[in-house]
C-alpha cells in the first residue's frame, strides 16, 4: 500500500481547485481544513476573490479632519492615498503615477494641495486631477491630454466616520454590505461622536490574517486560558468572566459575541445624553446592559469593546483593527483606538493606557493571541495537512437552536462560548473564493 | 574628572540594568525602577517634513506604562499563563553611545540600544534598534530610573509582541 500524494495545488485547473474547496472546506460540519491558513494558492485566490472585491475599512474620517489631509493605506495588496481633496471629499488613490507607475507620496499621513512624483516631477492634485507635466509642450507637443491621465481610483464610501474602499466596480451600498451588523457597529463607532486617539499600531507577524478575524467574530471560549494570566492579576473577576452573553451571526460573514449583563455602565456616566440622541431606545438598551463586545466585519475588520479594571478603576476600551494579508501566512495588523470626543480629558487618557496595556503589540491580552496566531500557522503549512486533510474542529454549538425572539437584529445564540460564527465566517469565505470564473 | 565619573556610573547603570533583562531577573530590575517613573514607547512614522528628526506619535505609544503596571508585567510574566514568553526570548541588549545630556538636577542621558531577540528553535532573529532618552535620579547610593523613552527605528514593528522591556 502507498501513502497517498499530497495534492498539488498550484496545478490544479480552476475547476478542480474550487472541486478541491469545497470538499475540503466544510463549515456545515464543523471542520477546516489547515491549509488554508498558509497556502500560497489559498493566498492568491483570496487577494483575488476577497481582497479585490469586498469593501475593506481604511481610515476613520477624524485621522482626516481638514482639507488636504491624507493616510496611506494598504488597499487589497495596493498601496492607495486617502486624501480629503480641496472639496472636502474624501477619495482613494492608487499611490502611483500614471507617467511611469512611480510610488508618488512615502508618508504616512500629512497634509499636502498636490502630490509630486519624484521621477519625472509630474503632479497632480488632491482632487487626483493631473496638473503638472514639465516642459510638456517641447516634450509631447499636443499628443498628451491631461484629462485622461488623472489618479487611478478606487469607490468610496463613509459610514459612521469608517471610510471604506473597494475595488469592485459594482459593490452594493456599505449598508447594505453590513446588513445586521451595521445596528452594531452603531454601538462601537457612533454611539457618540467617536474620534482615533491617534495614528494606528503597526506590525507584522508570520500569521495568517483568517486566524485573528475568526478569533475576533466568534472565539469566547479562549479567554479562559489563553488570557488565564488577566484574571490572575485581577483584571477581570474570573476566568471564565466572558462566557456569558450572545454570539449574534449578522449575516455575509460577520458576527459578534455580545457580553452581558454588567455590574456597571462601562462607558462615560457624562455623555448619557449624547448616547440617547445618538442611538434608538433598543440600541441605548444594548449599550447600558453591555459588558464587553467583540467582532468581524468580514473579511478583515475587526472591532472591540473591552473593559477591565486598571489602576484601580473600571474603563472600558473601544479598538478597531484590520488584518491584512501580506503573503501567504503572514498579517499587517493595524489597530486604532477610538473614545468618545466629548469624554474628559482623564477618561480619554485612561481608556487609552487600558488598551494599550491589553490590546497593543505590548499588550496582555494581545501578545498571548499572537503566539496562537503564530503557531497555528506554522503547523498549518508543509505537505502533512494537505495529504492527510487534516482539520480543526469547529464543533462547539452545532445543531443548537437560536435564540426565539431576539430582541435585537442577527441570529443570536445564547453563550459566546460557541463556534457557531467562525463556520459562518468560513462559510462566507468559501462562497468568495469559489466565486466567478465559470 | 567628575563628569568621567559620572559617565562611568551612569554607563554601569546601563549595563546592568541590559544584564538583569537579559537575564530575566525582573525582580532586579524593577528595583531599579523610581516609584514615579514614565516608560514610554511611541510609536514612529514616515512624514517628509520632519527632516531634521525621527517623527514619532504624539498620541499613540506601544508602551506608555508607570511603576505600578510594569509591576503587573512582571506579575504577569510569572504566573504560567504568560505565552507569549514562553519559553523566555532569547535577548542580547547592546548598549552603546552613552552620550551624558544633562547632570543636574537629575542626569539625562542618551544611548543607542540594539536587541537581539530569538524565540525558539526560530533562526530568524528579530532585532530592535532603537535610541533610549533616560532620565536618572540619585535615590541614596543609587541611580533609579525616572523616565524612560525609547524611540524605535521602524514604524511597522516587525518583532511578534513587546513581551519584552525595551
Amino acid at each position: 500500500m502507498h501513502d497517498a500524494d499530497a495534492i498539488n495545488l498550484a496545478t490544479l485547473p480552476p475547476r478542480q481547485l474550487k472541486e478541491f474547496l469545497t470538499n475540503t472546506v466544510r463549515p456545515d460540519d464543523g471542520f477546516i481544513p489547515a491549509y488554508i491558513f498558509s497556502h500560497p494558492v489559498i493566498h492568491q485566490l483570496e487577494m483575488e476573490k476577497i481582497f479585490m472585491t469586498q469593501w475593506l475599512f481604511l481610515a476613520h474620517e477624524s485621522e482626516l479632519p481638514k482639507v488636504g489631509d491624507f493616510v496611506t493605506r494598504d488597499l487589497g495588496g495596493h498601496s492607495v492615498i486617502i486624501s480629503r481633496g480641496q472639496d472636502n471629499q474624501v477619495r482613494i488613490f492608487l499611490n502611483m503615477c500614471r507617467h511611469r507607475g512611480m510610488r508618488l507620496c512615502r508618508d504616512d499621513r500629512g497634509n499636502e494641495g498636490a502630490f509630486h512624483c519624484p521621477y519625472h516631477g509630474f503632479t497632480y492634485s488632491n482632487l487626483g486631477l493631473l496638473t503638472g507635466v514639465p516642459f510638456q509642450r517641447d516634450i509631447y507637443g499636443d499628443g498628451f491630454d491631461k484629462q485622461n491621465f488623472g489618479l487611478i481610483q478606487a469607490k468610496v464610501e463613509i459610514w459612521a466616520g469608517l471610510i471604506f474602499g473597494t475595488w469592485s466596480a459594482n459593490p452594493p451600498s456599505v449598508k447594505e454590505f453590513l446588513g445586521p451588523m451595521a445596528w452594531y457597529l452603531d454601538l462601537v463607532v457612533n454611539r457618540a461622536e467617536m474620534e482615533v486617539t491617534g495614528p494606528p499600531q503597526r506590525w507584522v507577524v508570520n500569521a495568517s490574517w483568517k486566524l485573528g478575524a475568526d478569533n475576533f467574530v466568534h472565539d469566547s471560549y479562549h479567554t479562559m486560558y489563553t488570557h488565564a494570566s488577566i484574571a490572575k492579576l485581577g483584571m477581570v473577576p474570573a476566568a471564565d468572566y466572558s462566557k456569558q452573553g450572545y454570539q449574534i451571526d449578522c449575516g455575509q460573514g460577520h458576527g459578534l459575541n455580545f457580553g452581558t449583563p454588567t455590574p456597571d455602565f462601562i462607558f462615560p456616566q457624562n455623555l448619557m445624553d449624547e448616547y440617547r440622541s445618538r442611538l434608538t431606545s433598543e440600541q441605548f438598551s444594548a449599550l447600558s446592559t453591555m459588558k464587553n463586545m467583540i467582532g468581524t466585519v468580514f473579511p478583515n475588520l475587526s472591532f472591540l469593546i473591552s473593559a477591565t479594571t486598571f489602576k484601580g478603576s473600571r474603563i472600558s476600551n473601544t479598538t478597531l483593527r484590520t488584518w491584512i494579508p501580506k503573503g501567504p501566512g503572514q498579517v499587517e495588523v493595524l489597530a486604532w483606538v477610538l473614545t468618545e470626543r466629548n469624554a474628559t480629558p482623564e477618561w480619554k487618557e485612561a481608556s487609552l493606557q487600558s488598551s494599550m496595556f491589553t490590546f497593543s503589540p505590548s499588550g496582555i491580552f494581545e501578545q498571548d493571541d499572537m503566539e496562537n496566531f503564530i503557531d497555528i500557522t506554522a503547523n498549518s503549512r508543509g505537505a502533512l495537512p494537505l495529504r492527510d486533510n487534516i482539520a480543526f474542529a469547529y464543533l462547539a454549538g452545532l445543531g443548537r437552536q437560536p435564540v426565539e425572539q431576539f430582541p435585537w437584529p442577527g441570529t443570536a445564540y445564547d453563550s459566546k462560548f460557541l463556534e457557531h460564527n467562525a463556520r459562518s465566517f468560513y462559510r462566507a469565505w468559501l462562497k468568495a473564493v469559489t466565486s466567478g470564473g465559470e | 574628572m567628575e563628569r568621567l565619573l559620572l559617565q562611568y556610573e551612569v554607563e554601569q547603570w546601563l549595563y546592568r540594568e541590559a544584564e538583569y533583562l537579559d537575564h530575566l531577573d525582573f525582580q532586579s530590575w524593577l528595583a531599579l525602577m523610581a516609584q514615579d517613573v514614565v516608560y514610554q514607547m511611541p510609536i514612529c512614522m514616515n512624514v517628509a517634513d520632519t527632516r531634521s528628526a525621527q517623527d514619532y506619535s504624539r498620541e499613540t505609544f506601544i508602551f506608555n506604562d508607570d511603576r505600578n503596571t510594569l509591576q503587573m508585567r512582571v506579575d504577569r510574566l510569572n504566573t504560567d499563563f504568560a505565552w507569549a514568553e514562553s519559553p523566555p526570548s532569547r535577548t542580547r541588549r547592546l548598549v552603546t553611545n552613552v552620550r551624558l545630556v544633562e547632570v543636574e538636577p537629575e542626569i539625562t542621558v542618551l544611548c543607542n540600544v540594539l536587541i537581539y531577540r530569538s524565540r525558539g528553535a526560530d533562526i530568524e532573529a528579530d532585532l530592535i534598534s532603537g535610541e533610549r532618552k533616560d532620565v536618572l535620579r540619585r535615590e541614596g547610593d543609587s541611580l533609579k530610573l525616572v523616565r524612560r523613552w525609547f524611540l524605535i527605528d521602524q514604524t511597522t514593528i516587525n518583532t511578534r509582541n513587546f513581551a519584552i522591556f525595551v
